[in-house]
């Protein structure tokens, strides 16, 4: 018997003997949390379609949570909200001040306009809350920074940021690979996140217009780089743990002439310098061909990712080492997709969907008072560049990342 | 071989819930996609639990048993045999244990209860089947066969023969990552090269290189348990059970890797040396010569280590 030495045998390993499944490492701490006796009770604050889309996936984590109260200040929604979940115990409230004043409430997700985010985290954390706060975390980097500052007083209170789709597993795997080497050298980033349609929602009666369709206007919202591009820009601080240095942005109210504010078509160059990277981030609401679109181009490799779905495509020279054999034995062998890609799999099952895992991960953080991995912190880079990417559009600036911004 | 020139030939294709590819030289295309998919097609008939009444699913539902085709006959006999050899390690009536714990066709995730195994146990176990003149018999009625674990070797060796009936000698066969290989690759002249695929660690390996061997001829196949497990608490739960005790293989491989003089019989062995463990394995392998292995496996701090027969290093290619 002959044992081969590890060092001779990390060279030998490759593309191939790698899989592109997740380490074992990673799969323990992807793995079920076992079921606690701590179950969160939990408020909802903002019942529009993210509000409610997240009490649906609360509702399959009933070892979790358990939801108790809903607030909306439109009675419509509030009653859409009520029929979903079990009316028992389940209050609910026009005013999410009396919501935080309820001691039964140990947890509030917040999904309310992005200008009311930093006013209602604020307010939930010195009411002693956990906090899960959608994204983008805040309207501008000013209430980042105090938010940050906040949080930073209250150690014992966890918030997370509502970049749902990096907690899958997925997201960790692609991370995983970047660090791996799969890659190589990464030079190029593409993200578009793109529909054919207004991206209004219908409105009852005139005078909701601007609660209703709030992303439409600049006091409220940040348009589509702060409801669309910042999963993507998140996704990148975090798997290259980097920020921008310089962001360029372009756009205008192209095709939707209909009195809206926020752009209806973007695009957002960022130098990553210290990375040697150029991501470019587009959103158009007048095509729908490529949808959702994140490519990450390395001299080694691509990856193109869709939400719950990533294919990993061998650069030429890569595929060269696939091609000196001419069979692969393998317990499972990778299967490789009709354009040349292998696609990336995450374990026997299909994904859920990112906010399953992402509120998953919530009650972990909470119950083991661990930062979770999308915090405060990265939450607050992510505003920052989104606040710089909508300065940038907007004043026909270059703008830069200023170190204060680098929470952590 | 002498006169016309040999090309290269591929071809591709699904059977079996996988992929196959097959590469062979001769100076026409002889061997045609759709010679390989009838081929595939008559074993599916014969051996596949997927194929409502293939001729496996009727044993399976008979109380007694019924008369064999050669294909099954072939693939049982083979069973019958290493289930001797490996004293019940190897044992093509486990299924009824795996789907109970939730690795079966059907996925239940959850861990049988001591009395549903000990249940179970009564219809498991080779012993309880047998070949008489051109009949499989079972002994007890809820018997299940299930071959899926060296249906893939006995299905390359097959294709292997096709292959060998129409004069060609070089070529190789793979399906869902178990191959049968013979001869050269033209004009090189050059051995095969077969790639070795190994589990993920959390190592900083850069894709590079991999593990090659280079074979005359004969099986390649590798079972592994690093793909499909449940993770209970801290407790990695493999998909591997153990016929005899009805409980998952608790034991430190990670996969192995068999040659034999065909794939039928690589495929086999590859499954009953994961339930040895390590040093088993390493005795078992010394006393069958026929058998080269290159074993996978965790040490007790959690690092991958690997070894291989002598006969296995030879075939190993190093790389610079």
């Amino acid at each position: 018997m002959t044992n081969l030495e590890r060092r001779d045998f990390i060279k030998k390993t490759g593309l191939l003997s790698g899989g592109l499944l997740l380490g074992h490492g990673l799969a323990s701490t992807l793995a079920a949390a076992a079921p606690t006796a701590n179950k969160l009770k939990i408020g909802i604050i903002g019942c529009g379609d993210r509000g409610k889309g997240l009490l649906k996936v609360l509702q399959e984590l009933p070892d979790q949570f358990e939801v108790v109260a809903l607030c909306d200040e439109l009675p419509f929604r509030l009653r859409d909200a009520q029929q979903m979940a079990p009316a028992r115990k389940l209050k609910t409230y026009a005013d999410y001040r009396a919501l935080l004043d309820a001691p039964t409430v140990e947890a509030v997700i917040i999904a309310v306009p992005l200008y009311l985010h930093y006013a209602v985290a604020k307010a939930a954390l010195l009411a002693g809350k956990q906090v899960y706060l959608e994204k983008t975390m805040t309207y501008d980097s000013q209430q980042a920074a105090e938010l940050v500052a906040l949080a930073r007083q209250r150690p014992g209170q966890t918030l997370q940021v509502g970049h749902q789709y990096r907690s899958s597993p997925l997201y960790y795997r692609v991370k995983e690979m970047i660090a791996q080497g799969y890659l190589g050298k990464v030079t190029q980033i593409d993200c578009r996140w793109d529909r054919n349609g207004s991206w209004r929602r219908p409105v009852p009666e005139p005078g909701l217009e601007r609660k209703i369709n709030w992303r439409m206007y600049r006091e409220y919202s940040g348009g589509l780089v702060a409801e669309l591009l910042s999963h993507q820009l998140d996704f990148i601080h975090w798997a290259f743990d980097t920020s921008p240095d310089e962001i360029f942005g372009t756009g205008g109210i192209d095709y939707y002439k209909d009195g809206r504010e926020t752009y209806d078509n973007v695009q957002v160059m960022v130098r990553y310098a210290r990375e040697g990277m150029v991501g470019s981030f587009g959103a158009t609401c007048g095509n729908a061909r490529d949808g959702y679109l994140f490519k990450l181009k390395g001299t080694k490799g691509t990856i193109s990712l869709l939400i719950d779905e990533g294919i990993y495509y061998p650069e030429k020279e890569t595929l060269k080492q696939y091609g000196t054999v001419d069979g692969v034995t393998g317990a499972t062998k990778i299967v490789w997709d009709k354009n040349g890609g292998i696609p990336i799999t995450t374990g026997p099952g299909p994904l859920k969907d990112g906010s399953w895992y992402a509120l998953r991960d919530f009650h972990r953080a909470v119950s083991e008072k661990k930062l979770p991995d999308s915090n405060v912190f990265t939450g607050a880079r992510v505003a920052c560049a989104v606040h710089l990417a909508n300065q940038a559009i907007y004043n026909h600036t270059i703008e830069k990342w200023r170190p204060e911004f680098s929470f952590s | 071989m002498g006169g016309a020139p040999l090309c290269p030939y591929q071809l591709r294709g699904y059977a079996q819930g996988t992929t196959y590819s097959i590469t062979y030289y001769a100076p026409d295309s002889v061997v045609t996609k759709a010679d390989v998919d009838r081929q595939l097609a008559e074993i599916d008939h014969s051996l596949s639990l997927y194929e409502p009444g293939s001729l496996i699913n009727q044993f399976n539902a008979s109380p007694k048993g019924l008369v064999a085709d050669p294909h099954l006959k072939r693939v049982v006999a083979k069973a019958l045999r290493v289930y001797q050899e490996t004293d019940g390690l190897f044992d093509a009536t486990v299924e009824p244990l795996v789907a109970a714990w939730g690795f079966g066709m059907s996925r239940a995730a959850t861990t049988p209860t001591p009395a549903a195994i000990q249940a179970i146990l009564t219809s498991v176990g080779s012993d309880k089947l047998g070949l008489r003149g051109d009949s499989l018999v079972k002994t007890v009625p809820a018997l299940h066969l299930d071959l899926n674990g060296i249906a893939q070797g006995y299905t390359v060796d097959v294709l292997a023969t096709l292959l060998e009936r129409k004069r060609i000698r070089n070529y190789l066969v793979e399906l869902g990552g178990e191959i049968r290989v013979r001869g050269r690759k033209w004009p090189s002249g050059e051995l095969m090269r077969i790639g070795i695929e190994r589990p993920d660690t959390n190592a900083l390996n850069a894709p590079v290189m991999q593990q090659v061997l280079r074979l005359a001829a004969g099986g390649v196949t590798t079972s592994g348990n690093y793909r499909q497990f449940h993770q209970t608490g801290t407790r990695r739960n493999a998909h591997l059970i153990n016929p005899k005790t009805g409980y998952p293989f608790q034991n430190e491989l990670i996969s192995a890797t068999v040659v034999a003089p065909d794939a039928l019989t690589a495929d086999a062995y590859d499954n009953a040396l994961m339930g040895m463990g390590l040093a088993h394995a390493l005795v078992f392998l010394r006393q069958h010569a026929d058998l080269q292995a290159y074993l996978i496996y965790q040490r007790p701090d959690g690092t991958t280590a690997e070894t291989a027969t002598p006969g296995f290093q030879q075939l190993l290619q190093i790389q610079p």
